[in-house]
């Protein structure tokens, strides 16, 4: 079972590598929990590489997972979706 | 032969008085445009034309005028770099349009008009003018298409006159062929189109489209996603959502009716090669198997060998050299569909390209660009499904044995795939593995 810190370190991880992969030489933002994910500077083929390459990671999709359709806004909520759908 | 009416005509239908146009900088109402459009037929416009400007109240006036008296018009993408328009009017050779600011240039010698419009009347005044869109290829290259306005209005309901307070917004590129029909639907339907900034942030854009009362709004399943993850679009009032361009899975389209609890939400299917399409509106992934039997009017579907035919009474039943394009109206859609739970379900192109949120990528293009890399022996390219994007492009490649150092190796790829291929085809998932199955014609299974 990963916790929920883990889940977040392994979420900047990801998102650190993709965002320096769409922007090379770039610097990557500071991902509070109230940042606005649209904001970050990684675009919606980035966000779609994340949360494959999370699945390979971790294991599961909680977009698929998930019984009721959810777009997170923020960095927090997208942890804490991720958590909340982590297979017990 | 008779000249259908004119871009021009539709307008005139419509009350001078009423909006049709809001940008960020301006408005004009129907009476303005064909004012402007007026002027601008009476200073002279050349035979071809093309159009790329940002401001939508500079070029409608100019699609109003130009559609009905010149030849040709080419819509090109405002955000193509300088270069690639220049190069473009640099080959046709043609100056810039002296009247307002927009470059003229002919087109390309390898564009076809489409038969339709062959039939031109004597008067040089009146017409069929043959509006050349581009679309991104499955090879990142940019394909010329020709059209002609009764094609482009096709699904445009004429009998109807939108209610007073009905405004489209724009979210695609007006060059686009579905910016192109967001643009046509709203105008000769009598509604005001709302266009945000184009380079303005989405949110910024939704915050736009709200404060100047849209009602409906289309976009893509992938852009759907998007505007559910900005907090402003809970300031949307819409009637209507319409999505097309991508399939609809069941998780937007529950998401949309949940974050929009007074629209209808339709999602569209079109084939370009039946040159037909219909929608559906019952919020529900697929479209019900009803429908095999008792279609939506004017068509005919149904399955053979786990592919979707559309039957269109009005297809042609050759392509131009003779070659057999459909059996008794029936066209294979080249779409791969399932029956399941009373509903059939898109499962994507047979041709096997990959749908990376509307941007279609050939497997075979990514597979050669991949072999060209010297360290590459073997390569597979394949959809990975994915809930952002619909679907990402990924790689299975086997390397060279003498390869040691796989993390360089991974990067130095990534370099060589970024600086030969548009970004939505570049690989997003790369494996590295012993070897590939391959079928007894000596083939990668790509399946």
């Amino acid at each position: 079972m990963t916790k929920p810190g883990e889940i977040e370190t392994v979420i900047r991880s990801l998102f650190r590598e993709i965002y320096l992969g769409q922007h090379p030489g770039g610097v990557m933002p500071d991902l509070e929990p109230g940042s606005i994910l649209l904001e970050t500077g990684l675009d919606s083929l980035g966000f779609a590489i994340l949360v494959t390459r999370l699945e390979d990671e971790l294991g599961y999709d909680p977009f698929s997972l998930a019984a009721e359709a959810y777009y997170p806004q923020t960095f927090g909520e997208l942890v804490a979706f991720y958590v909340a759908h982590c297979p017990q | 032969m008779t000249i259908p009416p004119r871009l021009e005509d539709y307008l005139g239908r419509i009350s001078p008085d009423r909006p049709a146009l809001a940008t960020a900088t301006c408005t004009l109402t129907f009476g303005d445009i064909l004012a402007r459009a007026q002027s601008l037929r009476q200073a002279g416009l050349p035979e071809r034309l093309a159009l790329n400007s940002d401001d939508l109240c500079e070029t409608v006036p100019v699609l109003v005028a130009a559609d009905g008296v010149a030849d040709r018009l080419l819509l090109a993408s405002p955000g193509l770099e300088p270069i690639a328009l220049a190069d473009l009017c640099a080959q046709a050779g043609c100056p810039v349009m002296p009247s307002v600011d927009v470059p003229s240039v002919a087109l390309l010698p390898d564009v076809a008009a489409p038969t339709a419009g062959s039939g031109r009347a004597s008067d040089a005044g009146a017409r069929e003018t043959t509006w050349v869109l581009t679309t991104s290829g499955t090879t990142g290259a940019p394909k010329l298409v020709p059209h002609l306005l009764a094609g482009l209005i096709r699904s445009v309901r004429l009998d109807r006159i939108a209610e007073e307070d009905t405004v489209w917004g724009l979210l695609y590129d007006y060059t686009r062929f579905a910016g192109l029909q967001v643009v046509l639907q709203s105008l000769l339907s009598g509604a005001c189109l709302a266009v945000p900034e184009r380079t303005a942030g989405l949110g910024d854009r939704i915050r736009f489209l709200a404060a100047a009362g849209v009602t409906h709004l289309s976009a893509t399943p992938t852009l759907w996603r998007k505007i559910l993850m900005t907090a402003e679009h809970r300031l949307l009032q819409l009637r209507q959502v319409t999505l097309g361009g991508e399939i609809a899975d069941a998780a937007i389209l529950a998401a949309l009716a949940r974050a929009f609890p007074g629209a209808r939400v339709s999602h569209i299917f079109a084939s370009t090669e039946a040159g037909v399409g219909f929608s559906v509106t019952d919020g529900r992934a697929g479209f019900p198997v009803s429908y095999l039997d008792t279609p939506p009017s004017g068509i005919g579907l149904a399955v053979r060998d786990g592919r979707l035919f559309i039957r269109n009474m009005l297809a042609a039943s050759t392509y131009l050299d003779g070659a057999p394009l459909s059996d008794a109206g029936w066209v294979d859609t080249g779409d791969m569909v399932e029956i399941e739970g009373g509903r059939v379900q898109f499962r994507g192109r047979a041709s096997g390209v990959i749908n990376v949120g509307g941007d279609k990528v050939a497997p075979a293009v990514v597979e050669a660009a991949v072999l060209a890399h010297p360290s590459v022996r073997l390569a597979r390219i394949h959809a990975r499904p994915n809930p952002i994007t619909g679907a990402l492009v990924a790689a299975d490649i086997v390397l060279d044995p003498a390869t040691t150092d796989l993390p360089a190796l991974k990067a130095d790829l990534t370099r060589f795939l970024a600086a030969r291929l548009p970004r939505h085809m570049v690989p997003a998932l790369i494996r590295f593995v012993e070897d590939l199955d391959v079928n007894p014609a000596g083939k990668i299974r790509r399946s």
